[in-house]
């Protein structure tokens, strides 16, 4: 097998991008699943656009789709049993599509990098850690074992690894999980990427590791510029990250929007719901969560007409007839609800105005904590003297 | 507080002396997969009597020209003067393990049989391994039609009675020693196929064989640098302890005359010899028979310890 060189790649990064192009272009994304039991419409028309610099979040319970369109975008699927049934993807003006799988190789990892679910199992337990961070240099850029060695090095101190030296040369299980995380970061940064995709990053971690790790991704964007995909099933994740925020469900957008937008002028029932189940941090007393009930439609057999119907506490004839087209504002911001538009309705969208500014993070500012605290502690106390 | 309490003082030598074990660990000079099995290895002390039994049976196996002949007599020509005097001794000092009907010394036997039963474990096991692997990889890489019929093949295999099926072989092949090699060892395939795409099959789900993919690897890439080292640690255990099962096998064969042949010594055809005499002249059978059972035991207890000390996870604990 000859090998070819680093040097016989174009770097597509390098490329300009197309006049009235975007880094890239989500086109009608449709990829299914031919499986025994039928076909899984696992992403089915997607569309978007992001640019350098930019954060996308992508929302939505499990088996919505958010992971599997975003493997499709690094090639990642198993075809079969996937296959691309419509749409394009096109990174700086060229297709991924039709790409060849060793331009994909080169795409991968040195373009468009990935960052897992797991860190406690995304990293290859017989390796150091230092190899597997340098493991891209060596295969995109041509370094040797030393220079992808110090280069590692480097980068393991940048995403915040007290004395990276030693520790480039430990194993992964002498990480713990959010060191392991910083490590995926580093792996996945080390080509300098134009887009880092990253697919629940925060998961498997603990709150304070989480917030950590958000700002430790902001900080490298702000430094390299990067694009950033956040794929997360928590709407708080990406609140205070996300420009762009597309929730997903059964395998499509159902809404699309700024950050703000998602957060303040929802239209679309199921966004709502995602919202009242986020977590109040500051409540006087306890106040049961309002989860969405049921659970998410079978890709095969999808119902007719909007797929959130069944589970929608708003649902009307309609809405089971009738597949709902995207409703777009004068500012792009789109919904797949037929009253989208409908004020009357919008009346039941769940109130943020009051929590406008802090909704978002993992950790509200300083003051109110503080306050919080002492009130719920002071309660707590009455109830134990009565 | 001006000095801190004493149990405060304690807390902080505790603390102290934890952080200078993180340094400790942390600090270890770093080593490579191997070295550090072998540390583990080091630590499992049944393991490490039944390499060095390994290990010395090899040596005295090897080194038997040298020296045995001339001690113990000749392995195989039977001593027709001192027959008559010399035969089923039980052991003594002159024979440690006693004389069979011939006036052999079972100990040469015994030990001109290990020459035949450790070249047989490995030559076979080699055998096994090398389409085992192959059928194994193509198995679970390709998938699909190729899975099912590699699969079903080897179920075939594992099917059809062990022995009978190495009896068939051997009387296709013509009886010789090679064909003996070759027949256990073509037969042993389709369990070290099984154990390696089951292996590979869990490897290739984890997520780092994704996020390599992600990180723009190629398949061989992947499958020799990802799938592999880590799959490579049960296929080292179960060739150790196939090699004990394919000691045995040559003994059954042996044992049932389609081996080793008469006068050269085997452990299967020594047990075979002494049958007849099990009532009254018990070594003939008891020495080879413990020579087989401590060397197979050997090879199991030291896959046992390999496979404790290949385990990454069990690392540090």
């Amino acid at each position: 097998m000859a090998k070819k060189k680093h040097t016989d790649y174009v770097d597509l990064k390098d490329q300009p991008i197309p006049e009235g192009q975007h880094l890239l272009e989500v086109d009608n994304l449709k990829m299914f699943f031919h499986t025994e039991d039928g076909v899984v419409k696992a992403v089915n028309g997607v569309s978007y656009t992001l640019d350098r610099g930019e954060t996308l979040g992508v929302v939505g319970e499990s088996g919505s789709g958010k992971s599997v369109t975003h493997m499709t975008i690094m090639g990642l699927i198993d075809m079969p049993p996937g296959k691309i049934e419509d749409g394009d993807i096109r990174y700086r003006g060229k297709s991924l599509l039709e790409m060849s799988e060793q331009e994909m190789q080169h795409v991968r990892g040195n373009d468009i990098a990935m960052i897992f679910q797991d860190p406690m199992t995304s990293l290859n337990p017989v390796y150091k850690v230092g190899r597997q961070v340098g493991e891209g240099l060596r295969l995109h850029r041509g370094y040797s074992k030393q220079e992808a060695l110090e280069r590692a090095t480097e980068l393991l101190r940048l995403v915040g690894i007290p004395s990276p030296e030693k520790r480039v040369n430990e194993y992964p299980h002498q990480f713990s999980g959010g060191m392991r995380q910083r490590v995926m970061i580093a792996m996945a940064l080390a080509c300098d990427p134009d887009i880092l995709i990253a697919d629940e990053p925060t998961t498997a971690l603990d709150v304070t590791i989480q917030a950590q790790i958000i700002e430790l991704m902001k900080e490298m964007q702000q430094k390299n510029g990067n694009a950033i995909i956040m794929i997360t099933h928590d709407l708080g994740v990406v609140a205070d990250m996300a420009d762009k925020i597309m929730v997903m469900y059964a395998g499509r957008p159902v809404e699309f929007g700024t950050a703000d937008e998602i957060f303040y002028e929802s239209r679309h029932p199921y966004t709502w719901g995602l919202i009242r189940s986020i977590p109040e941090q500051a409540i006087d007393e306890k106040k049961p969560l309002t989860p969405i009930h049921g659970n998410p439609p079978s890709l095969v057999n999808l119902p007719k007409g909007c797929p959130f119907a069944p589970r929608c506490p708003y649902a009307v004839d309609i809405c089971h007839e009738k597949e709902p087209e995207h409703i777009t504002t004068e500012t792009g911001h789109y919904s797949a609800c037929h009253f989208a538009d409908d004020p009357e309705f919008l009346k039941f969208a769940p109130d943020t105005s009051r929590s406008r500014g802090k909704i978002a993070t993992g950790m509200p500012d300083t003051l109110e904590v503080t306050e919080d605290a002492t009130k719920t502690t002071g309660s707590k106390k009455t109830g134990g003297e009565a | 507080m001006l000095y801190p309490s004493p149990t405060q003082r304690l807390g902080m030598e505790a603390k102290a002396t934890s952080d200078a074990q993180d340094q400790s660990k942390s600090g270890l000079p770093s080593r490579t997969l191997w070295g550090d099995a072998w540390k583990r290895l080091r630590q499992n002390k049944l393991a490490i009597i039944a390499a060095i039994w390994i290990i010395f049976v090899a040596l005295v196996a090897i080194s038997a020209d040298l020296w045995a002949p001339q001690i113990l007599g000749s392995p195989t020509s039977a001593d027709t003067t001192a027959m008559a005097t010399s035969s089923l001794q039980p052991p003594s000092l002159e024979h440690p393990f006693g004389t069979d009907v011939t006036g052999r010394d079972i100990l040469v036997r015994v030990i001109y049989g290990a020459r035949i039963s450790l070249t047989i474990g490995l030559l076979a096991t080699a055998i096994s391994t090398a389409i085992g692997l192959v059928m194994g990889a193509l198995a679970a890489y390709y998938g699909g039609m190729f899975d099912t019929i590699i699969m079903r093949c080897a179920d075939i295999f594992l099917a059809f009675p062990y022995v009978l099926f190495v009896l068939c072989l051997i009387a296709a092949l013509g009886q010789s020693i090679t064909n003996v090699f070759v027949a256990i060892g073509i037969l042993g395939w389709p369990s070290i196929a099984r154990v390696f795409r089951s292996a590979i099959l869990s490897v290739k789900e984890n997520d780092y064989v994704d996020a390599a993919r992600s990180m723009g690897a190629s398949d061989f890439r992947i499958v020799a640098r990802h799938i592999f080292p880590n799959s490579v640690a049960s296929i080292v255990v179960y060739a150790t302890m196939n090699i004990g099962s394919a000691i045995l096998s040559e003994a059954a064969i042996s044992f049932l005359g389609m081996g080793v042949q008469p006068p050269n010594p085997s452990w299967g055809i020594m047990i075979q010899d002494g049958q007849a005499y099990l009532m009254t002249a018990p070594w003939l059978m008891i020495m080879p028979g413990l020579a087989i059972l401590t060397t197979v035991l050997a090879f199991t207890l030291l896959g046992d310890g390999l496979r404790d000390a290949l385990d990454v996870k069990m690392k540090d604990a």
